[in-house]
């Protein structure tokens, strides 16, 4: 039988109600309290230089000076000499920086592609936790399309058009679904490269913007304004990096910034002081054409080649001038600074870009420098890393545990150690459905001092190269056709990886 | 009443409305079905959706704006160049149009340039359509012929704009409320 509810019951609940509500005012305020006075957690910011191969940069080696700046800021930074992308294009590039997967477990493979949907609470944002105030910010559109589905672990998304001189991105406009408008208004109706579809506003809008472009020019500029490639975006490259200077000044710590920068992502546009900087005759090492080439001739690439090394001395200038400035208002004070790209670019065996099935090191060797707070040395780390470790190795600087999923491992140098035995992966698949098995890809393997290249559905085999990047660090002698014992070890490897990861998506 | 008088009526509004419709829905239609082999790569039905009714509802705005040009023309120039035979008129002059705007839009292929070359053939278009739509009202032929072909696409306008207009919703649903 029901105990009747009496008076003293009734002043129980209602004690408890008011001690309830008082709690969960208070609750917030602590947490805030705890978050603001936390001052073990570093603060954490990430740029990330669009199409930044490694390969062009004097830091590592390169013969041009290209980058004085960043080997001024490695003085007190670890620097990573055999860091690999996690594909050869933006989208897998950063998709992997991000979650910390490989493309063929994440799934962003395509152009403009998404992270599997079941996969989208893997991000270095929400893993980091409401501890940090996280922001993002990308010039590209490719990677606004993975902040759109993180977007619950990101507290600010910087629209795509900030710190531009001459912008015209519709989707920004509609904040509860930037994704879906992004990819409707400026990748299809308004898109810059093909015919608009939308024949009226898209063109009108196209002819404004050039227009607006035309006057924004200045002579600090000869080859004109720098701009985003498939998107309507022109800016100047001191406006950009003010730009962020400021916006990572306003950020309360501890913070987490994610910054996108297109440069030096084609079109080179460096500006007057930096053009004609590298007019030396220094001739590159001359490659055999690719059957997967576009057959440009070695001079035509030499051009372009240097076009490119001078844009990367102009963003490298720019940056230098970035950290010192916030160096001197103490905001890097307790902040771990990394410098990466999300996949390189090439200058030879007749293909220049990344729009390509190849994965040579030019395409998928990228800088990765990190100055952890309070470092005061530099060092140097040789054995090959992924873009894939970037994700554990932050969460373990900012206090978040590791995720076991995580298929990157801490950074060698900074808590983590090098492993021998150890494969990293790096794949192109641009063409293959997302969420299909891989049968149109490209998939280099890195296993100590070995590089196993894989094409499938390129052709009607499936070719492998094989190199020894110790001996030929420029992947001239393939090693393959004389079938050495290693190789198919190395090759039995990276197909049963394959085979484990199209496994999910194999009909049954 | 008298101002009301000068617009064309209903059902010429109509019969351009459904060419001006056909040209610009299938403009981006071409273009959508381009695009799609790529999207159905990675986006789900759902997505692609959204994508079609964000188009859709844009080419919506886009047909009025263009059908409000030579409605207001009819009504601002004397009745004998352009309000008689208005359909035949109004649709050499929007085919036209948006025949030009095609070409400029092929120029927009190269991402660098201003199509300048393009952009000084205007006077001439625009001599080139004037000529065209006063001539074309001297043929009872030819006016006859645009008529019967804009009356059939109004045909378009049952398809187009109900779903525009559910597309619409969508849009509201899904970007802004």
């Amino acid at each position: 039988m029901a105990r009747q509810f009496n008076r003293r019951d009734f002043l129980k609940l209602t004690s408890l109600a008011a001690s309830s509500l008082a709690l969960l005012k208070l609750a917030p305020r602590a947490l805030n309290a705890r978050a603001q006075g936390d001052k073990t957690r570093p603060n954490i910011v990430i740029f990330v230089f669009d199409a930044m191969s490694a390969r062009n940069l004097s830091i590592y080696g390169y013969p041009r000076a290209t980058t004085p700046n960043l080997e001024k800021f490695a003085a007190q930074a670890t620097v990573y000499h055999a860091h690999h992308a996690g594909g050869n294009f933006t989208t897998p590039g950063t998709a992997s920086l991000l979650t910390g997967m490989y493309p063929w477990t994440h799934r962003a493979i395509n152009e403009a592609g998404l992270v599997a949907r079941a996969l989208t609470g893997r991000n270095i944002f929400s893993l980091l936790g409401g501890q940090y105030q996280r922001t993002a910010y990308s010039q590209n559109m490719w990677p606004n399309y993975l902040f759109e589905q993180f977007v619950g672990g990101i507290d600010t998304v910087l629209p795509p058009s900030s710190f531009s001189a001459v912008e015209q991105i519709v989707g920004e406009n509609f904040p509860k679904d930037r994704g879906d408008a992004y990819r409707a208004f400026d990748e299809f109706l308004f898109q810059d490269g093909t015919p608009p579809a939308s024949l009226v506003f898209g063109l009108i809008a196209r002819l404004f913007l050039r227009r607006q472009a035309i006057f924004a020019q200045t002579s600090e500029y000869d080859r004109g304004l720098p701009r985003t490639g498939n998107y309507p975006i022109y800016f100047k490259l001191d406006e950009v990096f003010n730009g962020m200077t400021g916006a990572v000044a306003k950020l309360a710590a501890p913070y987490f910034g994610y910054f996108h920068i297109w440069s030096p992502h084609a079109p080179y546009k460096p500006s007057k002081a930096f053009e004609n900087l590298f007019d030396d005759n220094w001739k590159p090492v001359k490659k055999p054409m690719h059957r997967f080439g576009n057959k440009l001739a070695y001079t035509e690439l030499n051009t372009r080649r240097r076009n490119y090394d001078e844009y990367i001395a102009n963003v490298d200038d720019e940056f230098g001038k970035m950290i010192e400035t916030l160096r001197s208002q103490g905001k890097l004070d307790n902040t771990t600074v990394i410098v990466t790209s999300d996949h390189g670019e090439s200058f030879e065996r007749g293909v220049d870009g990344h729009i390509t099935p190849l994965l040579y090191e030019p395409l998928i060797n990228v800088p990765l420098v990190i100055a952890a707070a309070g470092q005061k040395q530099r060092q140097d780390v040789t054995t090959p890393t992924s873009c894939i470790d970037i994700l554990p190795t932050v969460l373990s600087m900012g206090g978040a545990p590791v995720p076991d999923w995580s298929e990157g491992r801490i950074l060698p140098g900074l808590g983590g150690s090098y492993d021998p035995q150890r494969s990293i992966f790096s794949v192109e698949a641009a063409t293959n459905p997302a969420f299909a098995p891989l049968k149109v890809a490209s998939i280099a393997m890195r296993k100590d001092k070995y590089k196993l290249i894989y094409y499938t559905g390129h052709g009607p085999r499936d070719i492998f190269e094989l190199y020894d990047m110790e001996a030929d660090p420029e992947e001239l002698t393939d090693l393959y056709p004389g079938k050495p014992p290693f190789a198919q070890a190395l090759k039995d490897e990276l197909l049963s990886k394959l085979a484990a990861a199209n496994a999910p998506y194999q009909k049954k | 009443m008298g101002i009301l008088k000068r617009f064309p009526g209903r059902r010429e509004i109509a019969a351009l409305y459904g060419v001006i419709v056909l040209i610009i829905y299938s403009w981006t239609l071409v273009w959508f079905f381009w695009k799609f082999p790529s999207w159905i790569n990675y986006l789900s039905i759902w997505e692609i959706v959204k994508a079609f009714c964000i188009s859709v509802s844009t080419n919506l705005f886009e047909s009025l704006a263009v059908v409000a040009l030579p409605v207001l023309l009819a009504a601002i120039l004397p009745q004998a160049w352009f309000r008689k035979e208005f359909v035949a008129r109004a649709v050499v002059l929007v085919a036209g149009g948006l025949g030009y705007m095609m070409y400029l839009a092929t120029f927009f292929q190269g991402k660098e340039d201003y199509p300048s070359d393009a952009i000084q053939l205007v006077p001439w278009v625009a001599l080139v359509l004037m000529l065209a739509v006063f001539l074309v009202g001297k043929s009872g032929f030819v006016c006859k012929a645009i008529n019967a072909f804009a009356e059939r696409a109004t045909i378009f306008l049952y398809l187009y704009i109900p779903l525009s207009l559910i597309c619409l919703l969508v849009v509201l649903a899904v970007l802004v409320f």
